[in-house]
């Protein structure tokens, strides 16, 4: 028992050494700290998002950095739990972090005081808080993608479109996890739904979502809707898309939020052939199509490697590389700004709202950041699962802007 | 603590049962005091400041988890709920009322008792596994009210922005100065929990613990002393809630779920069950569990595992290594972490001599 | 109120009685081991994730048919039940229940974490040799899948009920459950109908692994099914078996009944919360469940 007791003790100490970390060294290096969930309920999502993040930073970096600065960006796993979050955040904070990208919702609610107090832009593209698109009000939180009330809004767009035009006396299904993130688009679609005349019903899938039998039957069988709006996370997309066929509920009167629409999904629900007709929103585009991914193929053949396969996941891994990239243009905005010296988090904050008329070739949408603006405008695509593979539906499009506007006014 | 005694010359009652038998015990609790609330927060940087900080809030949560389970032998499975109720009660009386933090803890650890001794209720029919999981189910209705009640969670979003703390106009902001808001309330949960345990009340519950059916015959309403228990539990848990969201800012029940409550019960079962240092030494063990393995993984980790690999291992490893050694502990040293402080503090009691 | 349409009304209780047997099946397990060793098991859905974890990974790495790997599966899971009883539950026999709680909710951590760095992060399916489309009687639609789960639940019903009554492997393990000390004064090898129970389990969660897994994918989600089980068995008594499948039918119909009568009016949610405020009422007003054996605790 004493021996183990000796033993204990000099393991901390021994692991306590190694965990003075060094700060970011005088060289010119900038620190990006990303966290990520491998592991826990949205590792769906968390296991390509985040290689797709390094990736982009290799390809920068094998070009010569930002203005001459290497980044390195290291990466901690929060397991979609808060106080890891937290941890992390001192962690890269004391490093030396210039900009963040977090990583789940709680969690940005969590550390939203924090990155005021310090001073530290962070990003949280396509979910987060949504009313931090005022950037009067949440000064260092950037969405700079579709908050989920953006998503409602664009859903609604989409579905009176498919719906010849008009909503009313339409029926629509509005399916959602149930939980805050989940619940988010509601007071958008009950506002849109005063404005078009639509009839709504709700269906909450408690967590964690595996079985949803009864709410798919009363959707297929009793309400029988025009259209329905799927906004789930997780493993419940593809648990619902297996229902859907299952019940014999056309996929194709179905969208699914931007979390609900990645090929992971497909596959998990059983394959392409089963999910063939299915709308999913994006907020990066989709499929294999751009420039950049090719330069991040090219790269791992230099270095004799395989591309990784978290790239077969277009979807996903795409908004990893949006998500970098406009990182990458924050600082390298910032470094411009102030003579070529490593950056502070003020400036990145204001790198951040330069941006505009950046689109990677059409995998970012055409965003503009300004100070008041912190969503870049709410842009959405609508992709479809046609044939194996998904195909471009819509252009980039934005939808209700000044209901999405009063609703952000409105929150507190 | 660290005191050796020379034989027993007490002469008086209240002697023999004082907190601090010996002058030197009054020492080394005041050592104590200085390196953790003077020295540590001077000259720490801020990021370990900050894990001291969350080792702190799992301290309350851990003494009040030991007082239920620990002492009662009562297992609770709930505990987190009760967390986010005093969380939201007292996110609610700050945006709503503007109430001051003076009010806001005891009252959300109010809130928190109320709801704690109801729960216990059933205790009054059904024993051991059985209210175990009756608690597991409090947890998940807890949560699942909160979800679905606007009134209470604040709206769709279920979390509550408030603002920190404030005393004598100065916020508290920086980590050092939220370490010493926090040791403030460790040190009163700690106090607190050593006076009841001397007391009759928490006679009683250790005579439940140990033979419920024989404390019944010998006149302890054990009904009430039950409840009692599950109440000042669920005080502390509260109070725990409230602390949480004054360091992070936000109330949010999905900070307390199901995972949360294992964990306490993790601290205070490596800890050792039915001590107050148990608490504290298991507190500190489970919170640094996940921090140390990223640590010794970033240092050693290169060699067993590639880049790639080694970020989806971390938090994997970390979930085996909490396994593991909660089995661990349970198998081999069953009275925990304060079973082994034990064990080391006798060996220097009688030290140089073997006995 | 609510249209009361039979047609509804019939679908939901169809889904709700597959699905409850199918809930059955994971409590089977977590019956099993209680009935034999008076352990309670906190990790039985970890049991089934792992499970279907061997089951999707011998699939995918060997490119073993469905047969082969759901044997590989049940194979994989009898040895993992007879190790952890011998590692975790043996040192622990004689202590306290929360002891053995925790233990296997440290169980419960070590699987996840080994199920993941060994099969990786990613969803697996498992591809059962059945069509994906539903069979339809008039309205009610029965996918196979959960025929073929239903089917073994029954099967695993009546082979125990048999088991334990008639054979004499079954009654040794009667009687450890009651008293191992009698049970060792009678000649009874306690220790090797504890393995033997634990394996049994292991079985059982192994086959629900396979059938859960190719309903909804295997990953480290599929663990959470495992809390489904309390309600299902303090419904039913912990060491009934027969209670583990009246159980699992009460709570899938409850559940079902909840989502498509009640949820409409409060907003969702109602599916999950139903089977635990029915759990509670039953711990209040008969906690051994419907078939339960009453605990007589003795001074």
């Amino acid at each position: 028992m004493k021996r183990l007791s000796e033993a204990a003790i000099g393991l901390a100490l021994g692991a306590a050494m190694f965990g003075f970390a060094a700060p970011a060294s005088a060289q010119k290096e900038v620190l990006i700290g990303t966290q990520c969930d491998r592991t826990g309920p949205t590792q769906i999502v968390g296991i390509r998002i985040c290689p797709a993040q390094q990736d982009y930073f290799s390809l920068i970096n094998s070009k010569g950095g930002i203005e001459g600065f290497k980044i390195v960006a290291p990466e901690i796993d929060n397991e979609y739990k808060v106080p890891p979050a937290v941890e992390a955040y001192e962690r890269q904070k004391q490093q030396g972090a210039v900009s963040m990208a977090l990583y789940g919702t709680p969690q940005v609610q969590a550390l939203n005081q924090k990155l005021t107090e310090d001073k530290m832009p962070a990003t949280s593209p396509g979910f987060g808080i949504s009313a931090a698109a005022d950037g009067g009000r949440f000064p260092y939180l950037f969405p700079i993608a579709a908050t989920y009330w953006s998503q409602g809004a664009a859903s609604i767009q989409f579905a009176k479109d498919k719906l010849g035009g008009s909503l009313k006396g339409k029926k629509i299904a509005y399916v959602f996890y149930d939980n805050p993130a989940g619940r988010e688009p509601l007071p958008i679609l009950e506002d849109l739904q005063k404005i078009e005349g639509f009839e709504l019903r709700s269906f909450a899938v408690p967590p964690p979502g595996v079985e949803m039998g009864a709410q798919v039957l009363d959707i297929s069988q009793r309400y029988r809707p025009d259209f329905v709006i799927d906004h789930l996370f997780g493993r419940s997309p593809s648990v619902a898309i297996k229902e859907y066929k299952r019940a014999g509920f056309p996929l194709s009167k179905v969208l699914g939020l931007v979390w609900a629409s990645a090929e992971a999904d497909i596959e998990a629900a059983g394959g392409w052939g089963v999910a063939e007709g299915y709308h999913t929103m994006q907020f990066a585009g989709a499929g294999d199509d751009f420039p950049v991914r090719k330069q991040i193929k090219e790269l791992y053949k230099a270095q004799g490697k395989e591309p990784p396969k978290e790239m077969d996941d277009t979807v996903i891994y795409n908004r990893g590389l949006l998500n970098a990239a406009l990182h990458v243009e924050a600082i390298r905005a910032a470094i411009k700004a102030n003579g070529g010296k490593k950056p502070t988090g003020e400036e990145v904050k204001k790198g951040f709202e330069s941006i505009h008329d950046f689109t990677l070739d059409g995998l970012v949408p055409p965003l503009k950041v300004t100070a008041a603006d912190h969503e870049g405008g709410g842009w959405v695509q609508v992709f479809q699962a046609k044939g194996g593979k998904f195909v471009k539906e819509t252009e980039w499009f934005r939808a209700y802007p000044e209901v999405v506007a009063a609703a952000v006014k409105k929150a507190e | 603590m660290f005191h050796r005694e020379a034989g027993v010359f007490k002469t008086s009652y209240a002697a023999d049962m004082a907190l601090y038998p010996l002058p030197i015990a009054k020492w080394a609790v005041a050592a104590c005091a200085g390196l953790f609330i003077v020295i540590a927060p001077l000259t720490l940087t801020e990021y370990y400041v900050s894990i001291l900080n969350l080792i702190l809030i799992a301290c309350v949560g851990a003494l009040g988890l030991n007082i239920l389970v620990g002492y009662t032998g009562q297992i609770s499975i709930g505990h987190g709920a009760f967390m986010s109720v005093g969380a939201y009660t007292a996110a609610n009386l700050v945006t709503q009322l503007g109430a001051p933090f003076w009010i806001t803890i005891p009252a959300g650890g109010l809130m928190a008792a109320l709801i704690g001794a109801l729960v216990g209720i059933p205790s009054l029919r059904i024993k051991g596994i059985y209210l175990a999981i009756a608690t597991l189910a409090a947890q998940l209705i807890i949560e699942w009210t909160i979800n679905h009640v606007p009134a209470i969670s604040g709206g769709v979003q279920a979390s509550i922005q408030v603002p920190r703390p404030t005393l004598f106009g100065m916020q508290l902001k920086t980590q050092t100065q939220l370490y010493l808001f926090l040791m403030f309330f460790v040190v009163l949960a700690i106090v607190g929990t050593s006076n009841l345990m001397r007391s009759r009340i928490g006679r009683a519950f250790i005579a439940i613990r140990d033979q419920d059916i024989a404390a019944e015959i010998i006149g302890i309403n054990i009904f009430r002393y039950k409840l009692w228990a599950f109440a000042i539990s669920s005080f502390y848990a509260g109070v725990t809630g409230v602390l949480y969201t004054y360091y992070l800012g936000i109330a949010n029940y999905e900070q307390f779920q199901l995972t949360v409550s294992i964990d306490y019960l993790a601290m205070i079962i490596i800890g050792g069950l039915g001590s107050i240092l148990g608490s504290i030494f298991g507190a500190i063990f489970v919170t640094l569990l996940p921090i140390v393995t990223r640590w010794t993984l970033e240092a050693f980790g290169g060699v067993l595992f590639s880049q790639a690999d080694l970020l989806n291992s971390i938090s994997n490893l970390r979930l085996i290594m909490f396994g593991v050694l909660i089995i661990f502990f349970l198998v081999v040293e069953p009275e925990g972490l304060n079973r082994l402080w034990r064990n080391i503090r006798n060996y220097f009691r009688v030290w140089p001599f073997s006995y | 109120m609510p249209e009361f349409e039979w047609g509804f009304t019939l679908v939901l209780l169809t889904n709700g009685v597959m699905i409850g047997l199918m809930y059955a099946l994971i409590a089977l397990g977590f019956v099993l081991i209680y009935k034999a060793t008076d352990a309670i098991n906190f990790a039985q859905g970890e049991f089934v994730m792992f499970a279907g974890f061997i089951a999707a990974g011998a699939a995918d790495i060997f490119a073993l048919p469905f047969w082969a790997s759901a044997l590989l599966s049940i194979g994989g899971m009898v040895a993992l039940g007879f190790g952890l009883e011998r590692i975790v539950l043996r040192p622990l026999i004689g202590r306290p229940i929360i002891a053995v709680v925790m233990a296997t909710i440290g169980l419960a951590a070590v699987l996840r974490g080994v199920a993941t760095m060994a099969f990786g992060a990613g969803t697996r399916a498992i591809v059962m040799p059945v069509s994906d489309e539903p069979i339809e009687l008039g309205i009610v639609m029965l996918p196979p899948v959960q025929l073929v789960g239903a089917g073994i639940s029954l099967a695993f019903l009546a082979a125990f009920t048999w088991f334990f009554l008639k054979s004499r492997i079954g009654i040794a393990m009667r009687a450890v459950a009651d008293s191992q000390q009698v049970a060792m004064a009678m000649g009874i090898n306690v220790r090797r109908y504890f393995a033997l129970a634990w394996a049994m389990a292991g079985v059982v969660s192994a086959l629900g692994g396979v059938v859960w897994g190719t309903m909804l994918g295997v990953d480290n989600q599929l663990a959470l099914v495992g809390l489904k089980v309390f309600p299902v068995v303090i419904l039913g008594g912990l060491d009934s078996i027969l209670g583990a499948v009246i159980g699992g039918l009460i709570v899938g119909v409850v559940e079902n009944f909840a989502a498509g009568y009640f949820d409409p009016y409060v907003g969702g949610g109602t599916k999950d919360f139903a089977p635990y405020v029915l759990m509670i009422a039953v711990l209040m007003l008969r906690p051994e469940g419907m078939f339960g054996r009453r605990r007589i605790e003795r001074v």
